[in-house]
């Protein structure tokens, strides 16, 4: 009895103990867990009950999940985030949503374990003690959005007036922005009116392209600064469309629709012409002046940033300097010689092709 | 891209046409620069019903507008300056929005951006949310109303999709994957351009050829040789009283 009573008193110290270090070892983790423990109080949610959440995988978030998909975007996502000034420079969505956004579900998720795998999907480590999250958007997971944009109608909107049609003494002088792949070209001259186009969201993408795979065909490597960048924050949209004109800030769904399979940035779109250098003084242009097809673009799907041979054809079909290789003197040689490789413009693995009949046309 | 509709760019005749719009303009003949202009399938005749509409539609100049809903002398004068239909068409300056020079509606707009994100350069660069919607953007949906409109009506009566493009700098535009056939090239609304406005309602005949064959069209305001259709010019109407509630007319 004695010894029965011994063992009692000894578990009951035990339990105590645990109980008091456990309590102890709480006070002292993080605020990150402390508030998440406050939220999950405040909102008494039942816990997770369907039985095929066992199986689903917690470190990844998929937007378009049954559950997400019944929620708003401004349900999670705050705008803008509290880290604004910090991360973008101007109001935006910056960072994560708040664990708040996530608890009223997956309370259980997050107090599964020492490190619940549902604190991977944001934060660089799982601990109580450190906060740091991924940079936002998460630089190398898959893009679970695909962006809406009609060119058309944004070139509408900036594009109206300008280049003299009111005025009827407007001097000739170029006044659109133009592409902007000559960095010094107006350097020195006075800085002439500049009309809002293309380049407010397309800037020279000063970096080298990523060579296609299996690299660059004939070792032709174009150079940094032949393609423009794809616009990948809202610093070109919020200054339009933060409060006033639709979609605003919160109506991500005006912009961003859920892809049907992950997309992949492209760091540049496929190209036929590969030797075309964008820098050279000749070539420097509205965008849309080759670029045709962008005008008329109401979506992106199907876009293609194509530049049609009738737009090369003003200046390349003829010259009369016999030095200057043209589509002419190119396309008389592949009548010569059906292994003649059309070497101005492009790579090899192009100009033996078969002459398009869009070539072929401009000499008929 | 093509009027009727059907996307087969395997179709060995479908082709380009090479749009210029080059009219006289001060004395001067220039590419008309920036300009959306559409392609309507059927000719003048087909489309009879249509151009006359076109031509019945009232048109209200950029002023006009501007005046209606109460735009200051200085916001009208800064568009006119600028060569600007809208406040999109080009970026403010420090000198438009604070000092002697600056326009009414910027300075508010500015004051209002600078208290919201505390910020000079973010007020300025994003100077246009704070604009009221008449000024910002109404003549736009205005005449983007308009144009429905009217895009609907010539769809409706040829049974077929009208696609547009905008010319360039230099007034060039290309209209490709066309089928042969017959067309109508219009602006639907007068281009502005000085005290006056240009309609153009232009047919085009594409014949049969092979794929990707370039169809030259030049239109202007003046006879040319190489000019294939005159755009109907007329002085800009006078200023009516516009209901702002309802934006009709008295």
């Amino acid at each position: 009895m004695r010894r029965r009573i011994i063992t009692l008193v000894i578990f009951a110290v035990a339990a105590l103990a645990m109980f008091v270090c456990t309590r102890l070892s709480l006070n002292a983790e993080g605020a990150a867990l402390s508030s998440l423990q406050r939220t999950a109080r405040q909102r008494r949610v039942a816990p997770a009950r369907s039985s095929s959440r066992a199986t689903r995988n917690y470190g990844r978030f998929l937007h378009e999940s049954n559950a997400h998909k019944k929620l708003s975007c401004n349900d999670c996502h705050k705008t803008p985030t509290s880290n604004w000034r910090t991360a973008s420079g101007f109001p935006d969505v910056a960072d994560y949503p708040a664990h708040d956004a996530c608890i009223n579900c997956h309370r259980q998720q997050f107090f599964k374990g020492a490190r619940p795998v549902i604190c991977t999907i944001c934060h660089t480590r799982v601990s109580p003690r450190d906060e740091s999250r991924f940079a936002f958007r998460h630089p190398s997971r898959a893009r679970q959005f695909v962006a809406e944009f009609p060119h058309d109608k944004h070139q509408d909107v900036i594009a109206r007036g300008g280049g003299g049609s009111f005025r009827p003494d407007a001097s000739a002088r170029t006044r659109f922005m133009p592409a902007l792949f000559v960095a010094t070209a107006h350097a020195t001259q006075e800085k002439p009116t500049q009309y809002n186009n293309c380049a407010i969201c397309h800037e020279t993408n000063a970096r080298l392209p990523a060579p296609p795979v299996g690299g660059w065909p004939d070792g032709f490597t174009p150079p940094a600064g032949t393609f423009k960048t794809v616009p990948t924050s809202h610093a070109s949209c919020f200054n339009c469309h933060w409060k006033s004109v639709e979609p605003v800030r919160d109506n991500c769904a005006g912009c961003h629709k859920t892809a049907s399979a992950a997309s992949v940035a492209l760091d540049a779109s496929p190209r036929i012409s590969n030797k075309f250098i964008h820098m050279r003084e000749q070539h420097v242009a509205e965008c849309t002046s080759c670029h045709i097809h962008i005008t008329a673009a109401t979506t992106l799907r199907g876009l293609k940033p194509d530049v049609p041979i009738s737009t090369c054809a003003p200046c390349h079909k003829t010259s009369t300097d016999a030095e200057i290789v043209t589509l002419e003197k190119e396309f008389d040689r592949r009548k010569q010689d059906r292994n003649f490789t059309c070497a101005k413009c492009h790579t090899s693995e192009v100009g033996r092709r078969d002459v398009p009949t869009s070539h072929a046309a401009l000499f008929e | 891209m093509s009027p009727s509709g059907t996307t087969s760019s395997q179709n060995l005749e479908r082709q380009v046409v090479r749009l210029r719009v080059r009219p006289k303009i001060g004395g001067e003949t220039k590419g008309l620069a920036r300009k959306r202009f559409y392609l309507i399938k059927g000719g003048l005749e087909a489309n009879r019903n249509f151009v006359e509409a076109l031509k019945q539609t009232h048109m209200l100049s950029r002023e006009c507008y501007y005046r209606n809903v109460g735009a200051s002398e200085a916001f009208i004068r800064w568009l006119k300056e600028n060569d600007c239909e809208s406040v999109y068409c080009r970026e403010a300056e420090a000198k438009d929005v604070e000092g002697e020079k600056a326009v009414p509606e910027f300075r508010a707009a500015f004051a209002n951006g600078r208290r919201e994100f505390g910020s000079r350069e973010l007020a300025l660069k994003w100077l246009t949310v704070n604009l009221r919607e008449e000024i910002r953007n109404g003549f736009y949906r205005r005449q983007q109303a308009t144009l429905d409109a009217l895009i609907k009506q010539a769809e409706d009566a040829s049974k077929a999709t009208v696609v547009s493009v905008m010319t360039d700098r230099k007034g060039t535009a290309y209209f490709t994957d066309l089928e042969p056939g017959t067309y109508l090239v219009s602006n639907l609304v007068p281009a502005e351009i000085g005290s006056k406005g240009i309609l153009w309602t232009c047919e085009l005949k594409i014949k049969t050829g092979a794929h990707g064959t370039e169809t030259p069209f030049l239109i202007s305001n003046q006879q040319d040789k190489n000019v294939k259709c005159i755009g109907l010019e007329q002085p800009l109407p006078a200023c009516e009283k516009m209901d702002s509630r309802t934006s009709s007319f008295h």
